[in-house]
This record gives structure tokens, C-alpha cells and sequence, in this order.
């Protein structure tokens, strides 16, 4: 003790007054020990501890240290400050982020932070917390009064206040799982089910391994001892009771939790005493049909049969969208030069292409929804081949009339550029885009390749447009490229849709006869062709 | 932080010594200016005596008067006057059920800054609440009064200026931009070293972080900036996405960091 005893009061019995008693005085001294620090542990109301029973005598007490929380709570050790992957200058600019916001951070006092105390040995140890109590008036102190052995008193004044509490390490219901049971308890027979439950939920939101699942259902048979806990638990009306009940009646663990997903997802289906909700929008999704095929496959009909079906007219033949189509066409001159093109393009692609086909039929067939042309053949259906052939040159014309420029006709990129075409289905982007295409492409065949069809566009334009049947307009035609009786046919079809196939045959049959057109023969195929000289 | 790293991790608990727990320790509430000037106390720390009376009537407490010393209560306590009663009364209450027990903090004496080991001890057990009450007399009613107006006085003022505040004047150019400017000019220029000694420099600069500023590069380096870009161009990366924005780190080929923790 750093402070001298220098007086000491005696104590004088019979000092005072008589029938008061005895009196006694006694010196205060107030010592100011630097070093010492007086704290006040205040335990919590019930709680049994008396340092004067413990024989033994083994008590130990430290500080909590929180200083890992409360970096974790600011973000303070979130980068590493040297080495891989920290930033030259963090801290600083950090500290001047927040003087810069006026963030003020409450600084880590560890004087501040709780206790830990542990009373007596090993597994017996009882643990308590001791935390600060914030609020001791500023108008009052306490003081320690101790009795010194001379005589003395000294006096202490207390720093601070901690609350001692017990430290619980089993389970307990946080304050909504109680509410639950509070209202609960008139129906409960069984308390010690409520902390299995509450336990068996803990474990299955953490993912579990089998090995877990199986320990778990011993528990929980071992708590079924008689049948009325069984029933018992029948009657609360929860999920969960109902599915511990099957579980212990030895279903398997994964039965259970698909159970109980299946329940969650099918909540609209399957709650006990809810009402079934109507179906939303996205229920059906799946159901839902392919907009290209009435059926839902695709090899569900044979070729001919999806022809026939595909010999509906298509799209663009309807009349809206056929004068949209032949006004964004221009004029008719476009058409035929498009005819013409196709044509001689038609016989490059044949042979490659014949193949393919079958393939590309209802690729081609929405392509040709999507190609727009007037006069499309779609709606013939006299040579499929011819059709497919005509069919793909349209989407395909579109690049080989810009290829044109380039290149003359050639095999092996336009098949290569049809298929690329016609693999992508998206029905409104490429429609349009092929018409845009096509009506550029249009212009530019306008302007680029004038020569060989000037001659010959007044007329034909005149010829094509009438849509009748003349040997003029047969001649154009195969003055411009070699083309298969088939072929004519269809042109002329599409004119004169009025006529039946007969007729125009017959027709085309005189008038063929009549000009007497040079006969080629190109893979077995006969070509009819007019040279003239340009 | 000059400080070496803090602990973070869970310390072991430390024995208390148990020696003075038996011992029965009275809780005394004290005045605030009563405590103020035994804090002051002197030399040894005597403040005054206590007198306890204890009474024959069964059941009744004991009175019990403190009286403070002459010279202890001439002890001035800045801020407040002198006068304060002399005697009080000590008012005894009893625990009721709570456990109040008082343990002591001692920091070791004669230990470094590094290693401040406390011992912790129990002093005792309360058994006697008591509360410190002044004897009402004139003097006390004097500094109870004053007492009201000081803590009524408004902590901020707002008094009203006389002469002219000199402190912020408009200024052509202020102290500090002068002397940036002065250095800047004396300085001069960044000079361009070898690319090789900038590369091994850089090379180091890198090793202690690994993201980097162009202007603290410049800063560190000492050399131009479109200089030293260029040298960035062939061994950095320059970062535009978050967390490291508009920042260079060094290009996989060249780092090796270990794998921190």
C-alpha cells in the first residue's frame, strides 16, 4: 500500500449520548492509487455464486476480444494492406473518405468489451459474461468502503458496472419460434418435441450428409415411446408434425425432404386448409404449342402430306401484304429481274441442292413466308423440287444479287450462304431483314446490271406484268436462261392463278412448239433455252 | 498505424486472486463534488472520520455521520467553490437480493507498454448500501444554487464581435499554392533514367502492394509521366473495372505473390 496510516482513530465505546450506544469513530482515507482500478460485478438476480464456498477457489476472468467483429462489421480489414492484392495509399484514402463524409467511426475500446469468467475446474466450470453498464450518473459516484485491519476505513470509488450473466449453450427459441409455441401451448402435449422439431429444421436447412440423415432418425424414433405421442402429434395441424410422424414411421429420409419440396413447390395444390389458388399466368408455359406446326413434331407427317399442308397460301399472298410487298418491290421491272435471277440461279443451286431438299422444305416454306415475293410459287405445287428450289433462291437472291456484282454465279458460296440462311428460324427479324435486303439489293441491280435487261425491260415488263400466257413472254423468259418446261409452268402459274395446270401445259405446250426453243440436256434434265445474240 | 498488429484472436483467461473475497465492503453513493474534492486528496488521503452510532434499539440502523476534515475541505476544486458541508449522513439500505461482488484491476508496475499484465483480484462482498447525504445548511443551500446555475448556463454563446476578424482575407495567391509553385520551379523537371533501372524499380515498388496510382508511380519513381506510361504499357495492366479502378498492376508473366493466408 503506497498511502501511510497516520492517525488512527480509537474506538470509544460509550462516547455518546446513553441510550444511543455505543459510538465509534473511525478515519476515511480516500487512497489514490494510480495503478489500482475498482469495478463493480453485479450478478444477475438468481444466480447462485459465492466466491466463499468456492474451496477450491478457482476462478479465472478476461476480456472479451471483439476486435475481429468490429473490423468485420466497418470493413477495415477487407483488402489486404500489403502483398497481393492490396492497393498502394487504401488506408489513407479510406481515412480521408470518411473525415471527407464526416463517418465517424466509434473506435474500438477494449476496456470496453465484456468479460468472460469462468468459475471452478473443467467440465463443472460455470461461465458467466459480464457486460458494461453504460449509464452511471454523472452527479453521483460510488464508493467502496473497506474496514482496514487498523481500524480504517478506506474508501475505493468504482469505475464501472458489469452485468454478470450466466452463459447458456443449449438451444432456445428465438422470440418468433416462441410466439408460435406460446400459442401453441393448449394443444402440446409433448414439450420435448418442440426442441426436436426446431433441431431437425436446423439440420436440413444446413445440407446434410446421409450419414447425418440416418443418426437423426434414431433420435427421433427414440422419442416416439408410446403410441399417444404419436397421435398426439397428429393432431397440431403443422407440415412438419405430420412429416416427423411419417419419418418415424420409417419412411426414408430423401422420401421425406422430396416431400417436403414437393410440398413447398406444389403449395398451390396440395395446403391442407388453403385454398387452391387459380393458375397464374406462367403455369401453362410448357403446354404451350409451336407456332410453326400445328403438331408439336416435326416428322409427325410424311413430306407430301407437309406439303400439302404448306400449299396454303402463304403469307404474302394474301392481299394486304401482297401490295405492301409489291409496293416495297417498286415496280414489276424489280420483279422480273429478280425472276431472271433467280432463274439462272436456281439451276446452280439444283444440283447441289437437290439433296437438301427435304431438309430445308419447311425451312423454305417459312421463308418463304418471310421472302415476300409475288411471284412466289409456294402455291404450286406441281414439282416440289422446283418450289424448294425457288423458294430458297428467294431468301438467297437476296445475297447473290449483291454477290452478282462480284462474282458470276458462283456454286459453292451461295449454297454455303442459303444454308446459313435458312438455318436461322427467327421468323421477324430475318423477314424483315431480307426485305430490306431485297429492296436494296433491288436498287442496286437497278443501277448495276441495266444493260443486258433495258433492252428487253420494256417489253417484258409489259409482258410479265399482263400475266398472260404469250409466246413473247415465253421467249423473254428463256432468252434469259435456260429453264425446264416445269419451270415455265410455274411462272405462268403464278400469273394466272386462274387457270387450272392443264390448261396452262397445254398452252405453254403450243406455244413452246411454236418458237421451237433449243433443247438441252444438263444432268439428264431438259433444258429449254433461246440464244440470242446480245 | 504505428501500433504493432492488434490482437484479434480470444485471450487466455487469467487467474483472480481470491485472497480478500470473503471481506463484507459497504457500496456508498457519494456527491459528485463531495467526490471531487476527496479525489484531490493529499498526501496520505485522509478526508475525515466516520462515526457510526450504533443504536440499542433492535432493528434500527446505526446513524453514521462523516465529517470531513479542516483541511480537507479546504481543498479548492477548480470550477466550483470551497464551501461544501461539512457533515453528512450516511443513509443504510440494505442489498436486497442482489449479488454484489468488487473486483480490482492492478496494472503491474514497472512493465513495458508492450505487456501490461493486470491482476485481477476480488476485494469483496457488498453487505451495507449506503448513501451519502449532506447535512442541509446554509452553505450547502449556497452551493446547491450555484450549482443550478452553472449547469444552466448555455454551453455555447453567441457573443457579438467587435473588432474585424483578420483570420480569411482574400488573397491573390494563398501561402500554400505559393510554395507548391516554388517547389515545382526549384525542382524541376522529372528526369528519365535508364529503362532498365526504372524497370527494377518498378519491379521493387510493385513487391509491397499491388495496385497502384499513376501519380503515386510518378511520385515514387521520380520520373515523367508519358515516360514512365510507356514502361507501364509493357509490363502492367491497367485496371478499369472496380474494386482497382485506374490502376496499374503488374502483368501475370511478371508476379509471383504468394498466396496470402
Amino acid at each position: 500500500m503506497a498511502t501511510n496510516v497516520q492517525q488512527v482513530a480509537v474506538s470509544k465505546p460509550g462516547a455518546s449520548s446513553g441510550s444511543q450506544g455505543n459510538a465509534s469513530e473511525y478515519v476515511v482515507r480516500v487512497p489514490n492509487d494510480p495503478l489500482k482500478k475498482y469495478s463493480m460485478i453485479k450478478f444477475a438476480s438468481g444466480t447462485d455464486i459465492d466466491f466463499l464456498k468456492l474451496s477450491h477457489g478457482k476462478v479465472k476472468m478476461e476480456r472479451e476480444n471483439n476486435l475481429r467483429q468490429y473490423k468485420t462489421i466497418y470493413n477495415l480489414d477487407a483488402m489486404p494492406k500489403f502483398g497481393a492484392g492490396s492497393e498502394y495509399g487504401r488506408e489513407q484514402k479510406e481515412e480521408a473518405r470518411r473525415k471527407k463524409y464526416g463517418i465517424n467511426i466509434k473506435k474500438y475500446n477494449p476496456n470496453d468489451q465484456p468479460w468472460l469468467m469462468k468459475v471452478g475446474d473443467g467440465k463443472d466450470c460455470k461461465r458467466y459474461k459480464g457486460v458494461r453498464e453504460g449509464t452511471i450518473s454523472e452527479n453521483t459516484s460510488y464508493y467502496i468502503f473497506t474496514k482496514c485491519a487498523d481500524g480504517a476505513f478506506e474508501a475505493f470509488p468504482i469505475e464501472e458496472w458489469y452485468n454478470f450473466q450466466p452463459v447458456v449453450k443449449y438451444k432456445y427459441l428465438n422470440s418468433e419460434e416462441a410466439e408460435e409455441e406460446f400459442s401453441r401451448r393448449d394443444k402440446t402435449m409433448n414439450l420435448f418435441s418442440i426442441m426436436v422439431r426446431k433441431r431437425i429444421k436446423n439440420e436440413e436447412e444446413t445440407e446434410e450428409k446421409p450419414e447425418d440423415k440416418k443418426d437423426k432418425k434414431k433420435d427421433k424414433k427414440s422419442l416416439i415411446l408410446t403410441d399417444m405421442e404419436d397421435w398426439m402429434e397428429t393432431e397440431d395441424e403443422e407440415e412438419e408434425e405430420e412429416e416427423a410422424e411419417e419419418g418415424a414411421e420409417k419412411k426414408p429420409k430423401k422420401e421425406k425432404k422430396e416431400e417436403k419440396t414437393k410440398r413447398r413447390k406444389n403449395a398451390k395444390i396440395n395446403a391442407d386448409d388453403e385454398a387452391v389458388e387459380e393458375s397464374d399466368e406462367g403455369d401453362f408455359d410448357d403446354r404451350e404449342l409451336d407456332y410453326i406446326s400445328d403438331s408439336g413434331s416435326e416428322s409427325s407427317l410424311d413430306e407430301k402430306a407437309k406439303n400439302d399442308k404448306y400449299d396454303d397460301q402463304g403469307v404474302d399472298q394474301e392481299k394486304g401484304l401482297k401490295k405492301l410487298i409489291d409496293s416495297e418491290e417498286e415496280s414489276s421491272e424489280e420483279e422480273n429481274k429478280e425472276e431472271d435471277e433467280e432463274d439462272e440461279e436456281e439451276e446452280a443451286e439444283k444440283e447441289a441442292q437437290s439433296k437438301k431438299e427435304k431438309k430445308k422444305k419447311k425451312d423454305s416454306k417459312e421463308n418463304n413466308k418471310e421472302g415476300g415475293e409475288s411471284d412466289s410459287s409456294s402455291s404450286s405445287s406441281d414439282s416440289d423440287d422446283s418450289d424448294i428450289d425457288k423458294n430458297e433462291d428467294k431468301f438467297s437472291s437476296v445475297l447473290f444479287m449483291q454477290e452478282k456484282k462480284r462474282s458470276s454465279r458462283p456454286n459453292t458460296p451461295t449454297v454455303e450462304k442459303l444454308e446459313i440462311k435458312t438455318e436461322p428460324k427467327s421468323e421477324g427479324g430475318i423477314k424483315r431483314k431480307i426485305e430490306a435486303e431485297e429492296g436494296g439489293a433491288e436498287k442496286k441491280v437497278r443501277t448495276e446490271s441495266p444493260a443486258p435487261s433495258l433492252k428487253t425491260s420494256a417489253s417484258s415488263s409489259s409482258i410479265s406484268s399482263s400475266g398472260e400466257i404469250t409466246e413473247e413472254a415465253i421467249r423473254h423468259y428463256l432468252t434469259r436462261r435456260p429453264m425446264t418446261a416445269k419451270e415455265l409452268v410455274q411462272k405462268f402459274k403464278a400469273k394466272k392463278s386462274q387457270m387450272s395446270n392443264e390448261q396452262l401445259t397445254q398452252k405453254i405446250g403450243q406455244l413452246l412448239k411454236k418458237i421451237n426453243p433449243g433443247r438441252k440436256y444438263i444432268k439428264g434434265v431438259m433444258y429449254l433455252s433461246l440464244e440470242k445474240t446480245e | 498505424m504505428s501500433q504493432p498488429p492488434e490482437e484479434e484472436s480470444a485471450r487466455p483467461l487469467r487467474d483472480v486472486d481470491l485472497r480478500a473475497a470473503e471481506r463484507g465492503v459497504w457500496l456508498v453513493k457519494v456527491p459528485k463534488y463531495l467526490s471531487e474534492k476527496w479525489k484531490r486528496a493529499s498526501g496520505k488521503g485522509e478526508v475525515g472520520k466516520l462515526k457510526i452510532i450504533s443504536t440499542k434499539i433492535p432493528g434500527a440502523q446505526p446513524e453514521v455521520t462523516f465529517s470531513m476534515n479542516e483541511a480537507q475541505a479546504q481543498v479548492q476544486v477548480p470550477g466550483r467553490g470551497t464551501a461544501t458541508p461539512k457533515e453528512h449522513k450516511f443513509k443504510l439500505t440494505g442489498v436486497g437480493n442482489q449479488n454484489l461482488v468488487v473486483f480490482s484491476e492492478n496494472k503491474g508496475e514497472g512493465t513495458t507498454a508492450a505487456e501490461i499484465t493486470e491482476r485481477i483480484a476480488i476485494e469483496g462482498k457488498v453487505i451495507q448500501r449506503a448513501e451519502c447525504q449532506p447535512v442541509v445548511d446554509k452553505s450547502y443551500m449556497q452551493l446547491k444554487k450555484r450549482h443550478v446555475e452553472d449547469s444552466n448556463k448555455p454551453k455555447r454563446e453567441i457573443k457579438q464581435i467587435t473588432g474585424v476578424v483578420t483570420t480569411y482575407k482574400p488573397v491573390s495567391n494563398h501561402a500554400a499554392n505559393i510554395e507548391h509553385e516554388k517547389k515545382i520551379k526549384e525542382g524541376g523537371k522529372r528526369i528519365r533514367d535508364e529503362r532498365d533501372v526504372v524497370t527494377n524499380k518498378l519491379f521493387e515498388i510493385f513487391e509491397k502492394h499491388q495496385y497502384y496510382n499513376i501519380q503515386d508511380l510518378v511520385r515514387l519513381t521520380n520520373q515523367p509521366v508519358t515516360y514512365l506510361k510507356e514502361i507501364l504499357q509493357d509490363l502492367c495492366i491497367y485496371n478499369m473495372k472496380a474494386p482497382h479502378r485506374n490502376m496499374y498492376e503488374l502483368k501475370p508473366e511478371y508476379r509471383h505473390y504468394k498466396e496470402q493466408k
